[in-house]
């Protein structure tokens, strides 16, 4: 297993210096200028001419390319053009809670999916499936920015169980996770059940029946096993999109997470922060697959990795 | 699970005597020397002392300094109050006072107010509470820079060139603490000689979202909001039981600027043909909800230079169509749907902006200008404007203070990239009147002369006025005391307290 991680590691650093490069290029090369923003209106042409070359900013790209993955190599992600401070402190100020959030999410995804796409695999086309159908759709269709407004109306403002937004504890952590959460819900379940179903015709399924093993015991102990490998992909692929909705989330709930941070920092051109974010953001992809490919191994024997 | 972590649902989290105000940005940095965003300003105000301060009327009156004197029009000297104490405990002096301008004036610090401060020659100190001040040349808007927050000497030589996260301030109320971009935390200064606040202390939050501000206002987590309200909001604010609005009079003034260097918009005639079909009453009465005053120019009618006499521009299509007969483009079919040409209109991808966009594009259409609408998101938008890539555009100037601003945006050697005369605006007259006017230190004289270059700027029209924004906060019935002031500053929380 161990030569497996580390031959995934080393396959990651070609993705994410790709990445960089990509958004390094991007960001550069967009229309819109850091030192117009810092500066503002009443700056003189002189003074922006100075900040520019005090920020290396005048330098050709190639040159600034070099200068940045010099710095890379020295874990140095540089300083915010915007407000000066190292751009590895905010977004390790930031980080903890677009965690908190994902986790949430995904958890309450796993709480959610788990006994009912269970129950809608062992009874399909029951009342309880069809239900559940339902709701995945409108899990599926409702976006994050309709959902997270009707959520607080109905449990910050009609009941108060919940408050509104910001982040203070555990019951901050309610809404926002269940906002993001119901989109990746809906698709487990429904990934879930149609695994189950695909897998409940199967002959080793017709031999446990005839053993005389109990349905439960069909179900959990044969069945899900099995069918838990389509819905760790959907898991893996999902949980990076999960950091992509955090956005829209944190920026109804107030959430001080990287996904509005990484949004300002495009907003306001502050290139060592933008590339810092996406930086940061791209490792937590090639981690989350590095997991799901172990997860893999773990639930089937079968693709345990042979050097 | 939601009922499990109900039983711990926080009661706002308040200590008593706080209260919480709602920020849809919060400031990127407090530090004086760097703020530039205007919510820094407008809570700096709470936490710094300047020499002096803005009055509603946007004149400059005693705060740090008792008074002063202009003995030649190159020199003003400042006579400090005795009591004034940085939170560190150290007496404010005039060592300070020269300290923090030196700081902005260095070129090492890159502060963005450096060129603000380019008429001064040299800061003095005379003695401790005395300071002068020595300029390059007679410079009548001055006394702008003097509103500057001062900071403690000895923190500045701590950290001469890099913001400063907790900024010692004199103010009446001081930073406790804050965390992590969100939330700022400001505590009561109980020894502040203009009178203590009655409040323990105020905190602010950025809830980015407007919806979610009013909805955390409804809930009582939120005290105040200021500005930042959608229009469309107003109505259910007002059947809040425990919200209470108020409105007053800005200083913002939200403008429709043109690219005069190219035909059709080069012709005079034609910017008054659009200035006369544009119906600004429909637009304020609808989209804004009264939220706004039609504006006759750049100076609000609460500023000390305000003229009205100025020409004004009603709502008249048949004028405008008169107009732009006569400059030649006629209206190839009449009523019908060709146009006599066709304007691209850039604004950013706010909903507000594009909604007046569209009603623009229509009443634009009946006269027979076809508008092409292009919106960006705010830097690229922002870029195309300072280059003077642009027909027309929409924006604000917030926060107007000198009439020094009409040099900036209509004399001639301010064109872009030097300065705000994006539309390359030239005329002679105005040219020589906006010079006189920031020379002259003679206040009836400077009245008299920015008098008359708002009566030419409205007649030549380099931008169209369009309205004055007005301040709106919503705010919990407890708190009382709050005033909006005409540029959006907090500075009256320190006057205001909350009755249970």
């Amino acid at each position: 297993m161990i030569p497996y991680i580390a031959r995934r590691l080393v396959l990651a650093v070609p993705t994410v210096i790709g990445v960089v490069t990509l958004v390094f290029l991007l960001i550069h090369l967009v229309p819109g200028d850091p030192v117009d923003v810092m500066l503002g209106e009443t700056a003189r042409v002189a003074d922006k001419v100075r900040l520019r070359h005090q920020l290396g900013l005048d330098h050709p790209l190639p040159v600034q390319y070099a200068r940045y993955l010099s710095h890379l190599a020295r874990a140095d992600l540089g300083r915010s053009l915007y407000s000066g401070r190292p751009v590895r402190r905010m977004i390790m100020a930031r980080y903890p809670a677009t965690l908190e959030l994902a986790g949430g999410a995904l958890l309450l995804a796993l709480l959610i999916a788990g006994p009912l796409g269970l129950a809608a695999g062992a009874r399909p086309n029951s009342m309880l499936d069809s239900v559940s159908r339902a709701l995945a759709v409108l899990g599926s269709a409702v976006p994050n920015f309709y959902l997270g407004p009707m959520l607080i109306l109905l449990f910050a403002i009609h009941l108060e169980w919940a408050p509104v937004s910001g982040r203070d504890g555990l019951a901050h952590l309610a809404l926002p996770a269940l906002t993001l959460g119901m989109g990746m819900a809906a698709i487990l379940t429904r990934m879930l059940r149609a695994a189950l179903l695909d897998r409940l015709h199967d002959d080793y399924i017709r031999t446990a029946r005839a053993k005389g093993a109990s349905e439960k015991r069909v179900l959990l102990k044969h069945a899900l096993r099995n069918a838990v490998l389509p819905v760790v992909t959907v898991l893996g692929l999902q949980t990076g999109a999960l950091l992509a909705g955090t956005i829209i989330t944190e920026t109804i709930f107030a959430w001080p997470g990287l996904g509005r941070l990484t949004l300002l920092a495009i907003q306001t051109r502050d290139y060592p922060l933008v590339q810092g974010c996406v930086l940061v953001i791209t490792l937590s992809y090639v981690l989350i697959n590095l997991i799901t490919d172990v997860l893999y191994g773990v639930v089937d024997p079968r693709l345990r990795v042979n050097s | 699970m939601l009922a499990a972590v109900a039983g711990c649902a926080p009661a706002p989290s308040l200590p008593p005597g706080y209260v919480a105000v709602g920020l849809e940005n919060g400031p990127i940095t407090l530090d004086p020397r760097f703020a530039t965003d205007a919510t820094a300003s407008q809570i700096g105000d709470l936490l710094f002392d300047g020499l002096t301060r803005l009055d509603d009327q946007s004149r400059r009156l005693p705060q740090l300094a008792a008074r002063w004197e202009v003995p030649d029009p190159q020199t003003y000297i400042f006579h400090l109050r005795d009591g004034f104490r940085f939170n560190s405990g150290e007496p404010v002096t005039a060592e300070d006072v020269r300290a923090t301008y030196e700081a902005i004036r260095d070129p090492r610090t890159h502060s963005p107010k450096q060129q603000e401060l380019d008429a001064i020659e040299a800061v003095d100190v005379l003695d401790p509470l005395t300071v002068r001040f020595r300029l390059r040349y007679p410079f009548a808007p001055f006394l702008n820079e003097t509103g500057l927050g001062i900071l403690p000497a000895t923190q500045l030589a701590a950290s001469p060139t890099k913001p400063l996260a907790q900024p010692i301030g004199s103010g009446p109320f001081r930073l406790l603490e804050f965390r992590a971009d969100d939330r700022w935390v400001l505590a009561r200064n109980p020894n502040y000689p203009l009178g203590a606040p009655r409040l323990a202390g105020v905190v602010f939050m950025e809830v980015p979202d407007a919806l979610s501000r009013l909805l955390e206002l409804k809930r009582g987590t939120i005290d105040l909001v200021q500005n930042g309200i959608d229009p469309d909001s107003l109505e259910w604010l007002r059947e809040q039981s425990n919200i209470a609005i108020a409105t007053a009079p800005s200083t913002t003034f939200q403008y429709l600027g043109m690219n005069l260097r190219a035909p059709p918009l080069s012709d005079v005639r034609v910017r008054q043909a659009i200035a006369h079909a544009i119906d600004r009453d429909a637009i304020v009465g609808t989209i804004l909800k009264g939220l706004a005053t039609p504006a006759t120019g750049l100076l609000a009618p609460t500023h000390w230079a305000y003229s009205a006499d100025v020409t004004t521009y009603a709502y008249n299509p048949k004028r405008a169509k008169e107009l732009l007969d006569q400059a030649g483009y006629i209206d190839p079919d009449g009523d019908g749907p060709a146009p006599r040409f066709r304007l691209s209109y850039k604004t950013t991808v706010v909903e507000l902006r594009r909604r007046i966009a569209e009603v623009l594009q229509e009443q634009l259409e009946q006269v027979g200008i076809r508008l092409d609408i292009r919106s960006y998101e705010w830097a690229t938008f922002y870029n195309d404007i300072k280059r003077g890539n642009f027909q027309l555009y929409s924006l604000a100037w917030v926060g107007v203070e000198d009439p020094d601003i009409y040099f900036l945006t209509c004399h001639s050697s301010q064109t872009p990239p030097q300065g705000n005369n994006r539309g390359y605006f030239h005329e002679e007259s105005v040219d020589g009147l906006t010079e006189a006017g920031r020379q002259t230190l003679n206040l009836s004289e400077r009245r008299r002369l920015y008098g008359e270059v708002q009566r030419r700027v409205s007649q030549l029209l380099p931008i169209i006025p369009l309205w004055w924004p007005t301040n709106v906060a919503a705010m919990n019935r407890r708190l009382r005391g709050f005033e909006l002031r005409p540029n959006g500053s907090y500075v009256s929380l320190k006057d205001a307290w909350v009755e249970e």
